[in-house]
């Protein structure tokens, strides 16, 4: 737990906002490309007998935001108090 | 015999919820003498990961979820599956952008709902009301969707009326949000989110056995896609875009309405304000994506497969998932499996109506109290909190019985609707210091007037989902009215964006 005013949170947040809406843009783009990709190059391939297009657009998709996720929480989402008690700091 | 094989899991498992409920109304009975609705409508902010995970993936996955969409999947095939995995991003994005800052802003405004948010940041009651009204109407059409779509499945796996059915599981969801409140509903979530995966399993083991495993199933979709593409008749269930059925323009659209957007659904959002610590709000997004996406991908993968067994259905391919349920499983193993899907029905159901509830006794009751300066006595809201969460919940019962076609018609808003309402007020009220109450306003009424007028009249603005058009038009507004209006007073911004100091 890190410890930071009022104004560092809000700076951390939107941090880790912004951090947020990048993979989710990753994801997006992953998710078209593999998809309508796969499927224009190799229509006919298959992965355990399913589309290839198909394994990679949906559970590729989701491992890799499963990975992007962990990455965000660990690397860039950091942890500090919820609750505001600067003003209590600021009467002692 | 079999009938009772049929409804005993699922009266053990209402047992167990309602036991639910009630444990938890019997142990935050202290807490909710302190401070009767941050208990009763947000669980004292005390949500861990896992269940904070669970209840935004249980509330988040209904019924449908478990039935029309696997049953288009049966009929559409892959590229209904691609649709769906488009909710793999809804668990992690909500949390992400808006979790932490709901939560330190809920905090220090000690607001408990979401229209508390929306009032403190931008000073204008008008504003919060029609907030309130949006998520009354909304959440009570969406109530009776789920609590139909259960009925109908419940009866047709067991055999029993339409009406009992809806009785049997409409009383016990009511009941056990009623008396336990937000934690009750969240703990319940949970024990349904994972009956949900079993109910899957069970399935998925049911279709494969049957189907010939997976190389049998697909062997007999590869000639159903193969006859497709050469007779043009059926569907191409191996392509993307599913012989034309699936467009690139639904599939955007359907990134705003079942990705993106979900970040203003408040019946999400709100769970912001309900979670313990960043570590709860970090481990949530981790559990909330692993579930959401087994589930999304599991069931319409599942509804495809499906066609390895079920090779026609009579009327709607709603019956898919029943039909499966009904007819190829031992009596036992349906019965454990239905619960599945009345569980994704009654965990969005008990999570709509606590929030529903909040807005009539929150943001109405209490705000109009505090603004005549009476003193709120907290025994008095705990009284009417469990009332106007019992009779919002029973008043949607009795409508089930016989749905009113008006609120069937009303429900084709309500995801959209609930969106428009909320996307950008909370999306631009957080990181927009600039944003102000005109700019809401202006944005919510011409954004909900656009995307109403042009659904009900049947128009699809560009061809898309009229989400589209109505989300950069409520934008521009917003940002409109924002120039207009007067600026946020510095007290709201010194809270919203303490970082502009």
């Amino acid at each position: 737990m890190e410890k930071m005013s009022y104004k560092e949170k809000f700076i951390q947040m939107n941090k880790e906002a912004k951090a947020t809406w990048i993979a989710t843009a990753i994801v997006f783009v992953f998710w078209w490309v593999s998809g309508f990709g796969i499927y224009a190059v190799a229509p006919e391939a298959t992965i355990l007998y399913m589309p290839a297009w198909f394994m990679v657009a949906c559970f590729g998709t989701w491992f890799l935001t499963i990975g992007l996720v962990v990455y965000l929480t660990k690397k860039v989402f950091k942890d500090f108090d919820l609750n505001d008690d600067t003003e209590i700091e600021g009467g002692n | 015999m079999d009938v009772f094989m049929r409804i005993a899991p699922t009266v053990i498992f209402f047992v167990i919820l309602l036991g639910m409920g009630f444990w938890i109304q019997k142990k935050s009975s202290d807490s909710r003498t302190a401070n009767y609705s941050k208990d009763y409508y947000i669980g004292g902010r005390s949500l861990g990961g896992f269940v904070l995970a669970m209840t935004l993936v249980a509330t988040y996955s209904s019924v449908s979820s478990f039935l029309s969409g696997p049953g288009v999947a049966w009929q559409r095939g892959f590229g209904w599956v691609y649709l769906a995995s488009i909710q793999i991003v809804a668990a992690f994005i909500v949390l992400g952008v808006l979790g932490k800052k709901m939560a330190v802003i809920g905090r220090k405004v000690d607001a408990v709902t979401v229209v508390d948010v929306i009032r403190s940041r931008y000073n204008s009651n008008v504003l919060a009301i029609i907030s309130a009204i949006v998520i009354i109407v909304f959440f009570t059409t969406s109530m009776l969707g789920q609590f139909i779509g259960g009925a109908t499945l419940f009866s047709a796996a067991t055999g029993w009326s339409y009406d009992a059915s809806l009785m049997l599981f409409a009383a016990v969801v009511v009941l056990y949000t009623t008396v336990g409140g937000f934690k009750a509903v969240a703990i319940t979530d949970t024990a349904c989110a994972i009956i949900m995966m079993v109910g899957m399993g069970i399935l998925a083991v049911i279709i494969l056995g049957e189907g010939g495993g997976l190389s049998g199933v697909m062997a007999t979709i590869t000639e159903v896609s193969a006859t497709a593409r050469t007779t043009g008749e059926g569907v191409d269930m191996i392509a993307p875009t599913a012989s034309g059925l699936v467009s690139v323009k639904s599939l955007i659209g359907f990134w705003f309405l079942v990705g993106i957007g979900t970040v203003g659904l408040p019946q999400t959002n709100v769970r912001c304000l309900s979670y313990r610590d960043t570590k709860a709000v970090h481990s949530a997004m981790i559990y909330g994506t692993i579930v959401v996406g087994a589930m999304m991908i599991g069931m319409h993968l599942l509804g495809v497969l499906a066609r390895g067994v079920l090779f026609e259905v009579e009327g709607s391919t709603d019956t898919v998932i029943s039909t499966l349920i009904s007819g190829h499983m031992h009596p036992l193993l349906a019965g454990l499996t239905i619960i599945g899907p009345l569980a994704a029905t009654m965990s969005t159901v008990s999570s709509l109506l606590i929030s529903g509830s909040s807005a009539i006794v929150k943001d109405i009751y209490i705000y109009n109290k505090t603004t005549k300066n009476e003193a709120v006595d907290q025994k008095m809201v705990g009284k009417i909190s469990l009332i106007v969460t019992a009779v919002m919940g029973i008043v949607t019962i009795i409508m089930a019985f016989e749905p009113p076609s008006i609120i069937i018609w009303i429900n084709m808003f309500a995801t959209g609707g609930l969106q428009i309402a909320f996307f950008w007020p909370l999306l631009l009220g957080m990181f927009w210091s600039k944003a102000n109450g005109t700019g809401a306003l202006f944005s919510v009424v011409g954004g909900l007037a656009v995307y109403c007028i042009a659904t009900a009249q049947g128009i699809s603005i560009g061809g898309f989902n009229n989400i589209i058009a109505s989300t950069i038009i409520a934008f521009i507004l917003f940002v409109i009215g924002s120039k207009v209006g007067k600026p946020a007073e510095e007290k709201v911004l010194r809270t919203f964006f303490p970082d502009k100091f």
